[in-house]
């Protein structure tokens, strides 16, 4: 059951990650690119990995991604403004040929490293996580604290200020 | 469902990527593409630490998504600067900084 539940999400995962980089129109690729982090989040609530699950998908799925939507449908883009790609699926082959042994060594190092008959179970509970996120990685919790107070900052300050049109 | 498929999978969506980084020249799709490198990699640090038993790499995958959304805020409010002053979404005419 959960092999089956795992080759299904794989397999959507997969399809999806490819039309967020082939689609033209930006709309339909940000569709796959949800698609794709709800698909990994289903991926981490497989693995046992609860707390995870529900940050991706309220915080990657809920926030980033329809903030990134939300912008796409604000701006009003036209057919005209999107840029002319005519030779990008020649250039994903070649970086496709380009990506292949890195691949390649990280499978084979992993092929010494692991031991394939362990099979991954994990039955890490919410509540051990945060005992061991306030106890050990207190400092780096609160240094992202700082990390998005200053993102904040730095985004109305960028907002702020508006630019007069250039003429193209 | 092993680490090594797992691994695979992340390895797959990692790849795709960047292959998007290099190939697209749409910054919107730019963008995306960062955040399947991201979550690619975020899917090898659950399997590992599950793999291991161990919490790190989960905390760790936690602080990615929350880089992402500093990410995502600073990143979506430059590409509206950039659309709204040049009207375009081609990351190849964004040469402002250029000498000349």
């Amino acid at each position: 059951m959960e092999n089956i539940l795992f080759y299904i999400l794989s397999f959507i995962g997969a399809m999806s990650s490819v039309g967020v980089i082939a689609f033209r129109n930006p709309m339909f690729s940000s569709l796959s690119l949800l698609v794709c982090v709800i698909d990994i989040g289903f991926l981490f609530a497989l693995m046992n990995a609860s707390f995870l699950f529900m940050a991706q998908l309220i915080i990657y799925a809920g926030a980033i991604l329809t903030l990134l939507l939300f912008v796409l449908m604000f701006l009003k883009i036209r057919d005209e403004d999107l840029p002319k790609e005519d030779n990008k699926f020649k250039i994903m082959f070649f970086g496709a040929i380009v990506m292949l042994p890195l691949n390649l060594i990280v499978i084979k190092a992993l092929d010494a490293y692991i031991n394939p008959a362990k099979e991954i179970i994990f039955d890490g509970g919410i509540k051990e996580f945060g005992i061991r996120l306030y106890y050990d990685y207190l400092l780096p919790f609160e240094l992202v604290s700082i990390l998005l107070l200053v993102a904040l900052i730095g985004a109305i300050v960028l907002a702020k200020k508006m630019p007069k049109r250039e003429s193209k | 469902m092993s680490i090594m498929n797992l691994t695979i999978l992340g390895m797959f969506i990692f790849s795709v990527g960047s292959i998007g980084v290099i190939a697209r020249s749409n910054i919107f799709v730019i963008y995306m593409s960062l955040e399947l490198m991201l979550n690619g990699l975020s899917l090898i640090l659950v399997a590992f630490s599950t793999y291991n038993h161990s919490f790190d790499g989960q905390i760790l995958t936690l602080f990615v998504i929350a880089l992402a959304a500093a990410e995502a805020a600073l990143f979506l409010t430059v590409i509206v600067l950039l659309f709204r002053t040049k009207r375009s979404l081609d990351s190849n005419i964004f040469t402002s900084l250029k000498k000349g």
